[in-house]
C-alpha cells in the first residue's frame, strides 16, 4: 500500500501536460484526505481500524486509477489539444474586461466624435423620404411609429369610431 | 510507441456488441459501472488554476495589420434607427457579412423580376434585402434607412408589427423564415423533405442538423432521432466548477467570481441530461416507460453557425421577464470536435477509438467568428450594437456609427448573438501520433457491423 503512495508523490514532475498537473493535484487532495481519516480513525482504539484503512486505501487507488486512466487516454489521444488555445482566451478575456473597466480608460469609454468616414450624426435621424403606406414625407427617425400609426397597428393605433357624436365623446383618445 | 490502438478498442466494442446480442451498437449496455467523468470537468477552464500560463503576446493589437485610414472594407455603411430599431439594424449587419448570404444577394441570385410575377405577394424581403446589399456594397458611406425592409417586414409579420423594441433574436428567425419561403419556393419542386435538405441561402447558410439520444436507464436502449436547426440557443451555464478550488484553499465564493465561458454553454447543451420522472419515455426495448437520460449532439455543422445566449427569461408564473446580465467569455476561433455527434457518442463508450458515420465528412470543425450582436441596458430599453470583423479588424456597428474598435472592446461586450463561419481545412503537421487515430488520416480501419 505504501509503495503506491511513494510512487505518486515522486512523479509529480512528469511531462509537464495540463492533465497530469490535475492528476496529482488530485493526489495530492485525496492524498490529505487519507492523512485526515487515519488520523480519525487511530484515535478510536478498534481492533478493525487496520481492515478500515485498507479498505479506504483500495477505494481511493481505484477512484485514483479511473481518473487518471481516463485523463492519460484524452491527452494522448489528443483530445484536448486546443487547451493551451482556450487558456488563451480566458486570459485575452479577462485581461480585456479589466482594462475597459478601468475608469482611466478613455478610449473604452469615449462618446463618438466622428465616426471612421469622418462623418458626424444627430440623435435622431433626419433623412427624410416618402412613406410607402400613405405616401407622406417622414423623417427617418419618426417613421417607425409613424408607420405603426399609418398601418393601424400596435397598442397606440386609432381606434376607428363612427362618426356619431356620442361616439366621439366616449371614445376620446386620439394621440398623436 | 501506440498506447491506444484502434485494433483493441474494436476488440473491446464487438465484445460489448456480440455481449447483447442484437448487433446494435445503440443498445449497448454500458460496461462502465463507476460513473464516468466528462471532459467537463477539469480539462477546460479548469486548468487556469492549475497550468501556469504562458504569455504569448497574441492579444496585442498589430500595427502592421492595420489598414489604413483611406481604405475601408466595402459593404461597411451605418443603418439609420427608425425609431427603437436597433434590432432589426444589428442583425442585418451581421446578416449583410454573412459569407453565402453576401455572396448569393451581391451576386444577383434572387431575380426581382422573375420573383414579382411568380408570386402574387406584394411584399419580398428577399427583394428588399437585395436592394440593401447594394445599397451598403455601393460605396457610398452616408447611413441608409432600412425602411422599405421594416415595412415589409411588417406587412408580413402581423404579430410582430408595432412599434416597441423587438427581440433581435426573433427577429432574426422570423426574417430567415420569410426569405426561406421565398428561396424555397422558386428553387425546390418538391416540398422540403425533414431531414431539411433545402437548398435554399437560408439552408445552405445556416442549416445544421441537432442529434437527440434518448437513453432508457434500464436497458441501456438508446433512441435516436435528427432534428435540423438554423440556431443553436443555449441556455447560460451559471454553474462554475469549484473542485480545484477546494484544494487551492480558496474559499468558496458565489458564483459570481467565476467565469461563464460560451464553451461551457456548449457543454451544458451537450451533456447527458436525466428527465424528470413526470417525463418516462416509452422504451422499445422493454416495451413500457422508464426513465431516461436524454444527450444532444452536433451531426452536421452548418457553414454559418449561430449561437443565440439565452438571456431573456420569461416566467409564465409570474408573468415577469427578466433579462441575465452575466459576462459570457466567448472564443474568437472555436473548435466544434466536442460538440458533434461522433465525439459526443465516442466519449459516451470511454473515447474508444471507432468509426463513426460522420468522420469522412469533408466539413471542418474550426469556426471563425466574424459577427457579434450585443444587448446592453434592461430588457425594456436595451439597445443592440453589432461587432463586425473585417480583415482582423473589428468594427462597430451601432445605428448610424460606425467605428473601429480594438478586440478587448468585443471581448467584454456583453454578447447575445455570435456569429461564426467556418474556417476550411487546413492539415496540421504532425504532433503526436495519437491525433492522427481520430482525424482519420492515413489510418483506416473497418468499422463495426452495426455501427451508428
Amino acid at each position: 500500500m505504501r509503495s503506491r503512495w511513494e510512487m505518486s508523490e515522486t512523479n509529480e514532475e512528469e511531462r509537464g501536460g495540463g492533465n497530469y498537473k490535475l492528476i496529482f493535484s488530485v493526489f495530492r487532495l485525496l492524498f490529505r484526505y487519507r492523512t485526515l481519516w487515519l488520523s480519525r480513525i487511530m484515535s478510536s482504539p478498534a481492533e478493525n481500524t487496520q481492515l478500515a484503512s485498507h479498505l479506504f486505501d483500495e477505494l481511493l487507488g481505484s477512484i485514483i486509477m479511473d481518473v487518471s486512466s481516463e485523463c492519460h487516454r484524452i491527452a494522448r489521444l489528443g483530445l484536448d489539444r486546443n487547451l493551451d488555445d482556450e487558456e488563451e482566451e480566458l486570459r485575452l478575456s479577462a485581461q480585456a474586461r479589466a482594462r475597459v473597466a478601468d475608469p482611466s480608460n478613455s478610449e473604452a469609454n469615449s462618446k463618438y466624435v466622428v465616426d471612421i468616414f469622418g462623418q458626424t450624426h444627430p440623435p435622431v435621424a433626419t433623412e427624410i423620404f416618402d412613406c410607402m403606406n400613405c405616401g407622406r414625407a417622414i423623417v427617418a427617425g419618426r417613421f417607425a411609429p409613424h408607420l405603426e400609426k399609418c398601418m393601424g397597428k400596435g397598442r397606440k393605433a386609432r381606434v376607428k369610431s363612427t362618426r356619431s357624436s356620442t361616439a366621439a365623446a366616449a371614445h376620446n383618445r386620439f394621440d398623436f | 510507441m501506440k498506447v491506444y490502438d484502434p485494433d483493441f478498442d474494436r476488440a473491446v466494442m464487438c465484445e460489448q456488441i456480440v455481449g447483447l446480442g442484437n448487433g446494435n451498437l445503440e443498445g449497448v449496455r454500458s460496461n462502465i459501472k463507476r460513473k464516468r467523468l466528462s471532459s467537463e470537468v477539469g480539462l477546460n477552464s479548469d486548468f487556469k488554476n492549475l497550468k501556469r500560463v504562458t504569455v504569448s503576446g497574441g492579444g496585442e493589437w498589430d500595427h502592421d495589420r492595420r489598414i489604413s485610414k483611406s481604405c475601408f472594407p466595402v459593404g461597411l455603411r451605418g443603418l439609420n434607427n427608425l425609431g427603437n430599431t436597433c434590432f432589426m439594424n444589428s442583425v442585418l449587419q451581421a446578416l449583410l457579412h454573412a459569407p453565402p448570404f453576401r455572396n448569393y444577394f451581391l451576386s444577383g441570385r434572387h431575380n426581382k423580376d422573375s420573383c414579382r410575377k411568380a408570386s402574387n405577394d406584394r411584399f419580398c424581403l428577399s427583394c428588399d434585402i437585395e436592394v440593401i446589399f447594394s445599397a451598403v456594397f455601393s460605396g457610398d458611406r452616408a447611413p441608409y434607412s432600412p425602411a422599405q425592409f421594416l415595412y415589409s417586414w411588417w406587412r408580413l409579420s402581423e404579430n410582430l408589427a408595432c412599434y416597441e423594441q423587438q427581440d433581435a433574436h426573433e427577429f432574426f428567425m422570423s426574417v430567415l423564415d420569410r426569405i426561406h419561403e421565398k428561396e424555397g419556393k422558386t428553387r425546390n419542386t418538391s416540398k422540403d423533405n425533414p431531414a431539411g435538405d433545402c437548398h435554399c441561402v437560408v439552408h445552405r447558410a445556416f442549416s445544421g442538423l441537432l442529434r437527440s439520444d434518448v437513453t432508457c436507464t434500464t436497458c441501456g436502449f438508446t433512441s435516436t432521432t435528427y432534428d435540423p436547426c438554423v440556431d443553436i440557443s443555449l441556455d447560460l451555464n451559471t454553474n462554475i466548477d469549484h473542485t480545484l478550488h477546494i484544494a487551492s484553499n480558496k474559499a468558496q465564493k458565489s458564483t459570481d467570481t467565476g467565469i461563464s465561458t460560451l464553451t461551457s454553454c456548449l457543454d451544458l447543451f451537450t451533456r447527458p441530461e436525466k428527465l424528470g420522472s413526470d417525463q418516462k419515455l416509452f422504451c422499445q426495448n422493454c416495451q413500457e416507460r422508464h426513465e431516461s437520460v436524454k444527450q444532444m449532439s452536433i451531426r452536421r455543422l452548418p457553414l454559418v453557425l449561430c449561437l443565440h445566449v439565452k438571456r431573456f427569461e420569461h416566467s409564465l408564473a409570474r408573468k415577469a421577464s427578466r433579462k441575465i446580465d452575466r459576462h459570457l467569455q466567448f472564443p474568437f476561433s472555436l473548435d466544434m470536435t466536442p460538440y458533434v455527434s461522433s465525439s459526443i457518442v465516442r466519449k459516451r463508450f470511454g473515447n474508444r477509438i471507432f468509426a463513426f458515420e460522420g468522420d469522412e465528412s469533408d466539413i471542418s470543425t474550426n469556426f471563425e467568428v466574424f459577427a457579434v450582436i450585443t444587448h446592453s441596458g434592461m430588457l425594456e430599453s436595451g439597445h443592440y450594437v453589432t461587432y463586425l470583423r473585417l480583415n482582423e479588424q473589428w468594427y462597430k456597428c451601432d445605428d448610424a456609427w460606425i467605428t473601429e474598435v480594438e478586440d478587448e472592446i468585443v471581448r467584454s461586450s456583453q454578447i447575445y448573438l455570435v456569429f461564426y463561419v467556418q474556417k476550411p481545412n487546413e492539415h496540421k503537421s504532425g504532433e503526436d501520433s495519437g491525433c492522427h487515430l481520430l482525424s482519420g488520416s492515413g489510418e483506416s480501419y473497418k468499422s463495426i457491423a452495426g455501427c451508428c
